[in-house]
């Protein structure tokens, strides 16, 4: 062949388009996928849904926060109203009957078929976050990052949160990415915070990440990079302007209504106790676990055994769980422990901010409040895994931590849904999506351009191994060996399980990040 | 042969792509930056496993893909939810494997036929005994006698989609992978494109949608039919008849293939020299299988009459009992003989009518526009419907028994099938996917990805699938019709969400232009596309339009019509592949065929001479 009659290579290509499946192309089959999974089981978090939808569309906005006709009141704040709002014109042409108050538990197919679809509709955001994602990758990183937005869209904990047990986490981690994306360039670093502040409005679990943020635009934005001791103050009064008025609008009308005592008593239940009824895979399961197997072990040792503890411990499933021999711990004792760990990392973040140590400051803040937050949900594993995931692939350290958060992570989100008919889905597109995305991200990752830590890292494909046979167990042994007798058993073995996996991923992270 | 179209096709001279010929169908190579752009949404997907994934990764993982979504449209609705007092093909399933769990073999087949009398041959019954025992397991009430008739208990339809799968994934995944593998080293595809063609064959919406929506085990047939198949390429003939008799013995349907099984089995025996040593042990091994097959349900029924002091009156079949025959149960023989004919009568409906339902075959169409009761008078419908199958079969039947050749069974099937469907006795419309298999599997040759095939078979698979709509409607499952037939079409690049497979943008659409090898001609575009727009016209006006008073099926009998005009060609296009892939015709007509098969294989051989020259 002659070179002279080879047509110049076309212009730069859109920036992505060179790696397969698409984007778009995983979205297509997710979505059909999804789609068809709309008479899955659904948990209570439908009616909850839906609730908001009749109270948004049907009260004043001044009664938005008193209403309480349904025990799911509203407790997000109110960007997530307004949400529900602006969803409740199109569900009251779908089904008047769905945005009545009094229709408790009311779940017609139509109403069924909207909100499982406005679901995957503004998920969409979360495909476009990502596609903005691949974009603004370095070219040299680009297959990596492609392979990480594959896998943040076909998360398994999205897919089990949202479309089966039901939330709108993937419109809400959309405009969190979107926002990380944003961060990625110092044109566009107000909008990042602008977006964060909106996403604070919509669901206040993220405030968990706001140090990271704080931090990370108070140094690149506020300050001058270069130089910390000298501010800019245009960017200053840009960005605090914007914030407040977007805390302003969404929550002056209620200061000025005298509610914000409500609201705040809505949106932070401080009454609620250390651990969620199944505990979330956290240090609390772990110490919780040692407390009960210390129940056993303490008259041995010579320690004291509160009776009462002991009581509530054999009921298991039952609230707040109270401690029989270790010492107790208070709403403070999380704080302090979850502050502490976080400025570890801010101040990595501040003293050598970068956009990827923002983003592992982010992850580093998602477990710190993960780990040590008092009444953590298992759900809010993903505020840990989606960020982590974008750094996933970075290099061979990173991913020896990510493993065991992958597995230890969706495998604690199994218990959220129980029923027989989704346990093959669940457990079906788990397996295949660690099986895919961990083989692709080490094939992918790159080894450390620093010195590599070796960390447990054998222990940590033994840990991987354990899980199946402890699926086996919780799902299916059990059930044969004790019938309906200690339920609890299944669920502290897998919370115990997975909390040790996380805790595991976080020393491999805190490593890597640290050093 | 010159063909100068090659020169407009750079992208079959790239020197590293020459590792398998048909990676060409797959992707499009851009030659101005040697960028690589898959043809089909399916090949982006399988395109980063290429090279140097492991098949002990990739192969389960697609097997779990398609088990998720297999098991996800089992979420939605089944066959007569909530419609008594009959119900549907579950509750079917279900009281076989009630009745057979506790009933003494010789009442299988005799037992209350009213409802739900047991009308598949004793390999069902066997396999409904199986998954009955395991079912009690879990809950002995899902299968009590007679009490847990129409019993909808949510555990229960898991536990019944669950074997369904378990079967599917115990015969028919097996049987296929197998079977591509040989398929695949006979044909020179590519690894690529056979793990293409495994995930579209396993995804093809008509038997994803009847057998884990509806539900039905077709697949295990199927599956055994593949198996046969497989055996057959891979040179092992007896366990080819062990597995086709297997496949009968599951469904009697797998008689839609066998005038071809036995004519391949007969000719390969009688030519290129006659071996009789073979045919013999042929035969012996059908036998055999045939006993093997009915002897658990005979041996059973045997040793009941012995146990049994009062055996229960078991009238015999009407075609004996007609012939003044009486038959013993007490004597041995006499109830084997009992048992045979009793299952043999079930089996075979003759006393319903010719067609049941609305039906996308010949005899359906034909009663559109003439009622064909009025006919019954001068002839004899069975028996005219017997001639029409018989010439309808002849045709494959003669040249695969002339050409024995492995590489026409699965048009040599697909033609037999059809002709079977078009034109048989008591056809379902469930039915059509015993000649889609076949024509499916094509997905698998050497050249089964190319525009041509993929536009013709996807064509056959989603008007197979829409001639079903009105069965899927029934069940509550329009939305995974909608979903799963998208998605196949979607994946495979075929209308409605795609037009790629009929139109190359590097390819101007000028008149006088010479075809590509794999282009298709004007009238199958237009064929195609044809049908495309009526089917999705006929979904509008199903959804939107009610009939006029007077015909109030006339949506269905509108559906039933032009599938089975569809499937008339599909009929003529296996039937065309077959002859001109035979090389029969090689010698009379050169010219047309040059348009057809063989210029793919010329095109593929100046490509490998091109290779071998660098």
């Amino acid at each position: 062949m002659v070179d002279q009659e080879r047509p110049k290579p076309r212009a730069a290509r859109e920036p992505g388009s060179d790696q397969w499946p698409s984007l778009l192309q995983t979205a297509v089959v997710a979505t059909a996928f999804k789609i068809l999974l709309f008479p899955a089981y659904k948990s209570t978090d439908f009616e909850v849904h839906r609730n908001w939808l009749a109270i948004t569309h049907t009260l004043p906005v001044k009664r938005w926060y008193y209403e309480a006709t349904s025990e799911w009141t509203l407790d997000y704040p109110p960007g997530f109203a307004v949400f529900e709002w602006l969803l409740s014109y199109p569900a009251s042409l779908i089904d008047p009957a769905m945005v009545q108050i009094k229709n408790l538990n009311y779940d017609s197919w139509a109403t069924v078929c909207f909100q499982r679809s406005s679901v995957i509709l503004t998920e969409l955001l979360l495909v476009y976050a990502l596609h903005r994602y691949t974009k603004s990758s370095p070219p040299s990183t680009r297959r990596q990052s492609h392979a990480v937005a594959l896998s943040i869209l076909l998360s398994p904990g999205l897919l089990i949160i949202d479309h089966i047990h039901f939330q709108y986490n993937g419109f809400l981690y959309g405009v969190l990415v979107l926002s990380i994306v944003l961060a990625r360039t110092e044109s566009t670093l107000l909008y990042s915070g602008i977006l964060f502040a909106l996403l604070l409005c919509l669901k206040h679990i993220y405030l968990y990440l706001a140090p990271a943020y704080f931090v990370y635009l108070l140094r690149m934005y506020c300050l001058d990079p270069k130089n910390i001791l000298r501010p800019q103050i245009v960017n200053v009064l840009k960005l605090g302007t914007i914030i407040i008025g977007i805390f302003g609008v969404a929550f002056g009308p209620f200061a000025a209504w005298g509610q914000l005592q409500q609201l705040r008593d809505r949106l932070f239940p401080f009454a609620r106790g250390l651990c969620h009824a199944y505990w979330a895979p956290n240090v609390w399961a772990i110490y919780s676990f040692l407390d009960r197997i210390l129940i056993f072990t303490a008259p041995y040792l010579w320690l004291h055994v509160d009776q009462n503890a002991v009581n509530s411990v054999t009921r298991g499933l039952v609230g707040d769980t109270s401690f029989a021999v270790l010492p107790e711990i208070t709403a403070r004792h999380c704080f302090g422990l979850t502050l502490a760990f976080q400025i570890v990392a801010l101040t990595k973040l501040w003293l050598a901010p970068s956009w990827e140590s923002f983003v592992g400051a982010i992850t580093l803040c998602g477990y710190a409040s993960f780990l040590f937050g008092w009444h953590v949900h298992e759900k809010a594993i993903l505020l840990v895994i989606i960020p982590f995931s974008l750094l996933a692939a970075k290099d061979r350290s990173y991913l020896a931590s990510f493993r065991p958060l992958a597995v230890a992570g969706h495998v604690s989100l199994f218990p959220l849904i129980f029923t027989a008919a989704e346990f093959p889905i669940k457990v079906a597109y788990t397996v295949s999506w660690l099986i895919i995305f961990l083989y692709t991200f080490d094939q992918l990752a790159p080894a450390p351009s620093r010195r590599r830590v070796f960390l447990l890292d054998r222990f940590a494909l033994l840990y991987i191994v354990v899980s199946v046979p402890l699926m086996v167990y919780c799902s299916l042994l059990h059930r044969i060996v004790f019938g309906q007798k200690y339920e609890f058993l299944p669920l502290m073995f897998i919370s115990t399980y997975s909390a040790v996996g996380v805790l595991g991923s976080w020393l491999g992270f805190m490593v890597c990040y640290l050093s | 042969m010159s063909s100068p179209s090659n020169s407009h096709r750079p992208r079959k001279r790239r020197k590293e792509l020459a590792r398998s010929l048909t990676i060409t169908d797959i992707v499009k190579l851009d030659p101005r930056d040697n960028a690589i752009t898959p043809e089909f949404p399916l090949v982006a997907f399988l395109w980063p496993s290429r090279g140097t994934t492991s098949q002990w990764i990739l192969l389960p993982l697609i097997l779990m893909v398609v088990a998720i979504f297999r098991w996800s449209v089992g979420l939605w609705g089944y066959s007569g939810y909530q419609q008594p007092p009959m119900h549907g093909d579950l509750e079917a399933q279900r009281h076989w494997m009630e009745a057979t769990t506790h009933l003494p073999a010789f009442q299988w087949y005799f037992y209350d036929l009213q409802y739900w009398g047991l009308d598949y041959p004793p390999l069902t019954a066997y396999h409904s005994w199986l998954c009955g025992k395991v079912g009690s397991l879990f809950r002995q009430d899902w299968f009590a006698l007679d009490t847990s008739r129409g019993l909808e208990d949510p555990d229960l339809k898991v536990f019944m989609r669950a074997t369904v799968i378990v079967s599917e994934y115990l015969v028919y995944i097996p049987a296929l992978i197998i079977f591509l593998r040989h398929y695949s080293r006979a044909q020179g595809t590519g690894t690529t494109s056979t793990a293409i063609a495994l995930v579209a064959i396993l995804m093809q919406p008509a038997t994803l949608l009847i057998d884990h929506g509806h539900f039905q085990y077709n697949t295990v047939m199927l599956g055994f039919v593949v198996a046969t198949l497989s055996s057959l390429y891979a040179g092992r003939p007896l366990w080819s008849c062990l597995f086709f008799v297997a496949a009968l013995g599951f469904k009697q349907m797998a008689l839609y293939y066998s005038p071809i099984v036995f004519a391949y089995l007969l000719g390969s025996c009688l030519t290129p020299k006659v071996r009789l040593g073979r045919l013999l042990s042929i035969a012996a091994v059908t036998v055999l299988a045939f006993t093997v097959l009915f002897a658990p349900l005979l041996i059973g029924s045997v040793f009941d009459s012995y146990t049994t002091s009062d055996l229960p009156a078991l009238p015999p079949p009407p075609f004996l009992a007609e012939r003044q025959v009486r038959l013993d149960p007490n004597s041995p023989i006499e109830m084997v003989v009992l048992q045979i004919s009793q299952v043999i009568h079930r089996m075979f409906p003759f006393a319903r009518g010719l067609f049941e339902d609305k039906v996308a075959n010949f005899w359906c169409f034909a009663n559109t526009f003439y009622k064909l009761g009025k006919l019954q008078a001068f002839v004899d419908l069975p028996r005219l419907s017997a001639i029409f199958t018989l010439v309808s079969i002849l045709g494959p039947t003669l040249i695969i028994a002339a050409v024995p050749k492995k590489a026409l069974l699965p048009y040599a099937l697909a033609t037999s099938a059809w002709g079977f469907f078009l034109f048989s006795f008591q056809v379902h419309e469930k039915s059509v996917l015993l000649p889609l298999l076949p024509m499916t599997l094509l997905l698998g040759s050497k050249q089964g990805l190319s525009k041509e095939y993929r536009a013709w078979i996807g064509w056959a698979n989603l008007v197979g699938v829409w001639t079903m709509f009105p069965l899927l409607k029934r069940d509550g499952l329009q939305t995974p019709y909608v979903v799963i037939s998208l998605l196949w079409s979607y994946l495979l690049g075929l209308p409605p969400t795609s037009v790629d497979a009929y139109y190359d943008p590097d390819h101007e659409n000028v008149p006088g232009r010479p075809l590509a090898p794999d282009d298709l001609r004007t009238p199958t575009k237009i064929l195609h596309f044809q049908t495309y727009i009526v089917m999705a016209f006929w979904h509008l006006l199903a959804a939107f339009a009610t009939p006029p008073d007077d015909k109030p099926d006339l949506w269905v009998v509108s559906n039933s019509c032009i599938g089975a005009l569809c499937f008339g060609i599909c009929y003529l296009w296996c039937f065309w592949k077959l002859l001109s892939e035979s090389g029969l015709i090689d010698g009379y007509s050169g010219r047309s065929d040059a348009h057809e098969g063989s210029p793919v294989a010329t095109d593929r051989l100046t490509a490998d001479s091109e290779i071998k020259e660098k």
